[in-house]
């Protein structure tokens, strides 16, 4: 137990562990939510890019001055709110050197942003890119105001968005990255250890029964093995993926049903080799039922050996459901890293140099791996000592 | 002796008649088909009716079945619902890139892996035995697409260095050896990328098996007899490590064919893995069902040859497994 | 000061001169002639990304269809790439299943209309790239009727429209009917958001709009042929489908009319209206464009009305061109790779080059029988001609292989029936030099017909004869009165029949793989049309060169 402490991968998995419990009572919202603009990058990246702002305008405060020392930013919004529409009077941008632009009348409900192609084609631009670049073409001194005068009651909500959010910026949704980041340890972890669990479990009966048993019960449970291990995994998992794979548990089940041929192969070899041992032989002669015999005696010889495998087994079940989601395979709703890579793919990480979004999943998953490997490299060594010595992870 | 292939070789055909059955059922089993996909005013109920007909949907179950099983022991697979053209068609003319690409890198990883290892074996405690066991792990832990991803996004999106996508240039240039060279320029980032990925796991395999038999009582025997060490190495130890080798290389193959599905589809390569990805989700019945049957056959032969091989070389094995497997 | 002022009016009127589209000035075809590009390569590449970057380093120099909000944003900030937006015939609708409750409430179909956030769902999901949608017809139909009933997006006075025909709120703010009944859970069917990302989105939005007024609405993914099974079977609440009209109304007939509400029929949501159905009808089987006109209008009014779908949005094409080239033709109403543009393109300097054009997928089967995806037709429609073609600005017919035609109306045994007699050009030759015929006309259609070829079986359907009174003339005598016949038969492709009739199997025919038999560089996909087939290369393009000898402004 003591070796274990000192092992870098046990202090990783707790943290990861700690973070998949806990860690979404770190952020304010959920991860699914839209936080800010699209592909914002984190805060610590680009200077230049001017911070989120909420500007106001009244009837008592018809108008507000804007030092502007950054680049334009990456959203415009708008907003009037009020009951008595004063349709003659608009709101007015002026933009350093003097140019007017005429954003809206105070009509009802209006609500507008530099994204809408109408709103674009109102300003006399042309209907591509965000209209903001247009509205803040240099650094300097801008200028929002109420034309004409007199009382007006309501008021006119202006939002600026930066373009920088958060630790690790944000997807293609508005999503915070860091968010999805937590979330997605939870469903690694869920899925590498709940499939490899079961399988496991389906692997050591059967691999019992086929020992124990043998006849008829061995030579149907091989030929399964040799079936199923005949058929290409990704494959399989692609086309039951797509019949049924939408849900988590669904796909851990999938995994587990073809993961568990190698456990059964192992445990049917040891009980084969344990069922003609001398005590097993006497335990049978004084009338012990099988059931006894292999809860009690064998199933506690197969358990070092299981432990060691589980480990390992882990890292492949995380890597095949990362390559399912990849592929587009999984549940768009659940949240794993690999889910993230194929969204950051399909829709233009790459085109926004986003590396920010394809970095932390995959090197999430890597993580993960690498200390699931050296657990199982640990309770190998502890089962088997020839292989201890010369191992460095 | 003879009792032992013919089990193996029946095994090995019941396994395939199996996977012809789940073939069937499987694809029928999935949701929708692609006449029912056809969502366009212009088509009338008729028209469709019609379209039914031509695919040869509107038989019954049965009939389907024993159409699919004719066709695919002639390897005529049928014509694909996507594009029309007959599956062998649309397979013959990427089986050539899938080869090339999984060929190639299978060879070189398993190359430079083994020399890798059997050095790191031979070096016990040095750096490179550290490296070797840190780029196994590596190696098996990083996804594969998750490499290839920033491979593509450092060399050939950053720097204009590799191209971004398909196996040719457009134009081709005409001529052998230039496109004998386009090709593999095109090539190269998709099979560095493969190779990176598995050099680790058969340098660590090597490694492994190569300490065992050092340790094994022949080569101590032999050192004691005063055999120069690099007859012991490349004569007595490689040749003990060869079957084990080869067999891995032959279980590896099938296994390499799901990297080629996630290789093509980064690398937008015209190979056999894209192809069966979009199959299944386009709901290809024919094109589908041809490539799972390949890649059981492949499989299943693999399996059988290794088996073969091992059953061949080992001749304690053979008596061990007299009661079959 | 005056003086630059002046200046400044007269480039600004200039400037609006050269920028309007010119939809008052006629579009002459006769002003093209044979394509000046001798070598045109359709580039496959799928990825968005790919073809980005291809575009971005000259490697390509047309993109024809941008999906990506971000690609559009990344394309606008560079100077060396024109873009153009073009409205289309896509639509997206919710759909509701009229027949039973609650949606048999012709109030609450016009609430729900009203408290749909078209242009925050648009702006969020598309970026703003896309076109809210308010009518049935969209806006470039040539039949757009715009006085229309509207209904804006208004929570407030939907709930104010509910509540004045009677409806309550429940304490958990359900609805509950005039008589009482509550509404039930309603499952909105939509695809998978694996399949379709923004549709599943858009699903999940308008199902939290219509709760916020009350319509207790959950969005359901599925798969999508489950989910046409669904609706073929009528299992269902609401739904969301996008359709892709075309320039004629008469799709409105396959979507509204109750002869429709048939297996495998469009009317899914069950609208059954005998005033409806009467215009419908009218509309389908109107005699000339008057008659279509009027009909038309109607239907849209009605529609409006009556509200059996809502609808959301429709999507603009937007295509990027490099600057390297001039002669693009653009208009809102069609894409840069349209076939004018294809005709007229040159480098803007330097000598003749090819032109690298981007195809987002790999071309399936290129047989003109069975090909239905329009990718096929990318290549195929530079290839093949058919009798009449579009006006890029104004949507309406022009002359194209048929330089001109007569539609009457003769009786006929089973009622009047539409007569349709083209007269062919002169001169028009196929690639491999044979002249075109009217035979090869009667014989394209005459096939069709026979070999009931699905794809064309609502073209040819309606036709009763075709006869060839001499070398140029056709006579296509239908089985019923449409103005619409014109456009059905008018634009079906024209095939050699020197080279059909010798097909055994039209549907396992893969032109594009045989030699053809006299001239080597051709291959089984002859057509008149402005580019040749040459080569097609899977995975990586298609090639094609300039047809020669096209017959679009060749003087004599």
């Amino acid at each position: 137990m003591k070796g274990l402490l000192k092992r870098w991968s046990f202090w990783c998995l707790l943290v990861l562990a700690a973070l998949a419990l806990f860690g979404t009572r770190l952020f304010d919202a959920l991860p699914e939510a839209e936080v800010a603009a699209p592909f914002s990058k984190p805060l610590w990246l680009d200077r230049s890019l001017p911070p989120t702002m909420d500007l106001e305008l009244s009837g008592g405060h018809p108008a507000a001055e804007l030092d502007w020392v950054f680049g334009a930013p990456s959203r415009f919004s708008l907003r009037v709110e009020t009951a008595l529409p004063a349709p003659s009077r608009f709101v007015e941008w002026t933009i350093p050197g003097g140019k007017t632009f005429r954003l809206t009348p105070l009509n009802r409900g209006v609500e507008l942003d530099g994204r809408d192609i109408a709103f674009k084609r109102s300003l006399g631009l042309p209907p591509f890119g965000d209209a903001s670049s247009a509205l803040f073409p240099e650094r300097g001194t801008y200028r929002i105001g109420l034309s004409g005068e007199g009382e007006w009651e309501g008021s006119v909500k202006i939002r600026l968005e930066g373009g920088r959010w958060g630790l690790l910026g944000t997807d293609q949704r508005g999503r915070d990255i860091a968010a999805l980041f937590v979330a997605g340890i939870r469903v690694s972890l869920l899925v590498g250890i709940f499939a490899t669990l079961l399988a496991t479990f389906l692997g050591t009966s059967l691999g019992l029964a086929a020992g124990y048993r043998g006849g008829w019960t061995d030579a149907v449970i091989m030929r399964a093995v040799d079936l199923l291990l005949s058929i290409p995994l990704l494959p399989i998992l692609m086309a039951l993926a797509a019949l049924w794979g939408k849900g988590l548990w669904q796909l851990i089940l999938i995994l587990s049903v073809f993961s568990w041929m190698g456990t059964a192969r192992t445990v049917r070899a040891l009980t084969l080799t344990l069922r003609d041992a001398q005590y097993i032989e006497d335990l049978r002669g004084l009338g012990a039922p099988a059931g006894y015999i292999l809860r009690r005696h064998l199933l506690p010889e197969t358990l070092p050996v299981l432990l060691a495998t589980m480990t390992l087994g882990v890292p492949g079940a995380i890597l095949s459901e990362a390559g399912l989601s990849f592929l587009g395979l999984s549940d768009p709703r659940v949240i794993s890293w690999g889910r993230m890579l194929h969204e950051a793919q399909s829709f233009g990480a790459f085109t926004a140099g986003a590396w920010w979004m394809l970095l932390p999943p995959g090197l999430g998953i890597a993580l993960l791996c690498l200390v699931f490997l050296d657990l199982g490299k640990y309770l190998e060594e502890r089962v088997d000592p020839r292989l201890r010595g010369g191992n460095v992870l | 002796m003879s009792g032992y292939w013919a089990r193996r070789t029946g095994s090995a055909l019941l396994v395939l008649g199996l996977v012809l059955v789940l073939n069937f059922v499987l694809f029928r089993m999935m949701p929708g088909d692609p006449v029912a996909s056809i969502i366009d005013p212009n088509f009338s109920p008729e028209a469709k009716a019609r379209l039914s007909e031509v695919y040869g949907l509107d038989r019954p179950l049965p009939v389907q079945f024993l159409r699919y099983v004719r066709s695919t022991l002639t390897f005529d697979f049928g014509i694909s619902f996507l594009t029309g053209r007959p599956v062998v068609e649309e397979l013959k003319s990427r089986l050539p890139n899938t080869v090339m690409l999984l060929g190639t890198s299978l060879v070189l990883s398993s190359l430079i892996g083994t020399w890798l290892g059997m050095k790191a074996a031979l070096k016990r405690g040095s750096l490179l035995e550290k490296c070797v066991l840190w780029s196994g792990a590596l190696s098996f832990s990083f996804p594969s697409f998750f490499v290839q991803l920033v491979l593509l996004m450092a060399f050939a999106a950053a720097l204009p260095l590799f191209p971004l996508r398909g196996t040719l240039s457009v134009p081709p240039p005409a001529g052998g050896l230039p496109l004998l060279l386009d090709y593999l320029w095109h090539m190269a980032l998709p099979v560095f990328s493969l190779v990176l990925l598995g050099f680790g796991g058969w340098a660590l395999y090597v490694r492994n098996l190569m300490v065992k038999i050092l340790g094994e009582d022949f080569i101590l025997l032999a050192r004691a007899r005063g055999l120069p060490e690099r007859n012991i190495i490349l004569g007595h130890a490689f040749r003990t490590l060869l079957p084990p080798l080869l067999t891995i290389f032959l279980l590896s193959l099938p296994g390499i064919v799901s990297g080629a599905v996630i290789t093509e589809t980064v690398f937008s390569l015209h190979g056999v893995g894209r192809f069966l990805l979009e199959a299944v989700t386009g709901h290809d019945y024919p094109a589908a069902g041809a490539s799972f049957f390949l890649l059981a056959l492949l499989t299943v032969s693999c399996n059988l040859l290794s088996d073969l091989l091992y059953g061949l070389t080992d001749p304690r094995v053979r008596m061990e497994r007299g009661g079959g497997r | 000061m005056r003086k630059s002022l002046f200046a400044l009016f007269l480039s600004a009127v200039l400037l609006a001169l050269c920028s309007a589209p010119r939809a008052e000035a006629s579009f002459d075809p006769e002003a093209f002639a044979g394509p000046k590009i001798q070598d045109l390569y359709l580039v496959i590449i799928r990825d968005p990304d790919a073809q980005l970057l291809a575009l971005d380093r000259g490697k390509v120099d047309i993109l024809g269809d941008l999906h990506r909000p971000v690609d559009v944003d990344a394309l606008s900030k560079n100077p060396a790439v024109d873009l153009s937006l073009a409205s289309g015939f896509h639509g997206f609708f919710l759909g509701f299943n009229v027949r039973t409750f609650p949606w048999n409430s012709l109030e609450l179909r016009r609430s729900a209309w009203q408290a749909l956030p078209r242009e925050r769902m648009v702006r969020d999901l598309f970026a703003g790239y896309a076109e809210p949608l308010a009518t049935f017809l969209p806006p470039v139909s040539p039949y757009f009727e715009p006085d229309v009933t509207a209904y804006p997006h208004d929570p407030e006075a939907a709930r104010k429209r509910l509540a004045g025909a009677g409806w309550t709120w429940g304490s958990d703010g359900v609805l509950v009917s005039p008589d009482g009944r509550k509404i039930p859970p309603q499952k909105l069917l939509c695809p998978t958001a694996s399949t379709a990302p923004t549709t599943a989105e858009i699903a999940v939005r308008m199902a939290e709009a219509l709760t916020a007024i009350g319509i207790p609405v959950q969005a359901e993914p599925m798969d999508f042929s489950t989910m046409i099974s669904r609706l073929d079977e009528r299992d269902f609440q609401m739904y969301v489908l996008a359709w892709q009209m075309t320039r004629d109304p008469d799709s409105l007939y396959a979507f509204y009319s109750s002869k429709m509400d048939i297996r495998g029929g469009y009317n899914m949501p069950g609208i059954s209206d005998p005033a409806l159905d009467e215009v419908l009808d009218r509309l389908r089987f109107a005699p000339d464009e008057t008659a279509a006109r009027a009909a038309a209008s109607e239907a849209q009014k009605l529609l409006s009305d009556l509200v059996p779908v809502v609808p959301v949005y429709s999507r603009y094409t937007i295509s990027a061109v490099s600057k390297q080239w001039k002669g693009t033709l653009v208009t809102d109403r069609v894409t840069a790779d349209n076939t004018w543009s294809l005709l007229a393109m040159e480098p803007a300097s330097g000598p003749m080059r090819p032109l690298y054009l981007v195809q987002a997928d790999e071309p399936r089967a290129l047989n003109p029988f069975t090909s239905s995806s329009a990718y096929d037709w990318q290549v195929l429609g530079l290839i093949y001609d058919s009798l009449i073609a579009v006006d890029p600005y104004t949507l309406e017919t022009i002359p194209w292989l048929a330089e001109s035609w007569t539609i009457g109306t003769e009786a006929g045994p089973a009622g009047p029936r539409t007569v349709l007699t083209f007269r062919l050009r002169e001169g028009v030759e196929w690639h491999d030099g044979k002249p075109l015929t009217a035979a090869d006309a009667a014989f394209t259609y005459e096939t069709l017909k026979k070999n009931a070829v699905p794809r064309y079986f609502d073209n040819v359907d309606n036709i009763d004869t075709v006869e060839t009174p001499d070398d140029r003339t056709l006579k296509v005598t239908m089985k019923n009165v449409s103005f619409w016949h014109l456009h059905r038969v008018g634009g079906i492709s024209i095939l050699p029949r020197h080279v059909i009739e010798k097909v055994n199997d039209w549907r396992s025919w893969l032109p594009a793989s045989e030699k053809h038999p006299s001239d080597p560089g051709l291959t089984g996909i002859v057509g008149t049309g402005p580019f040749v087939f040459r080569e097609y290369r899977p995975g990586e393009y298609v090639r094609l060169s300039g047809n020669e000898r096209f017959w679009l402004g060749r003087k004599r």
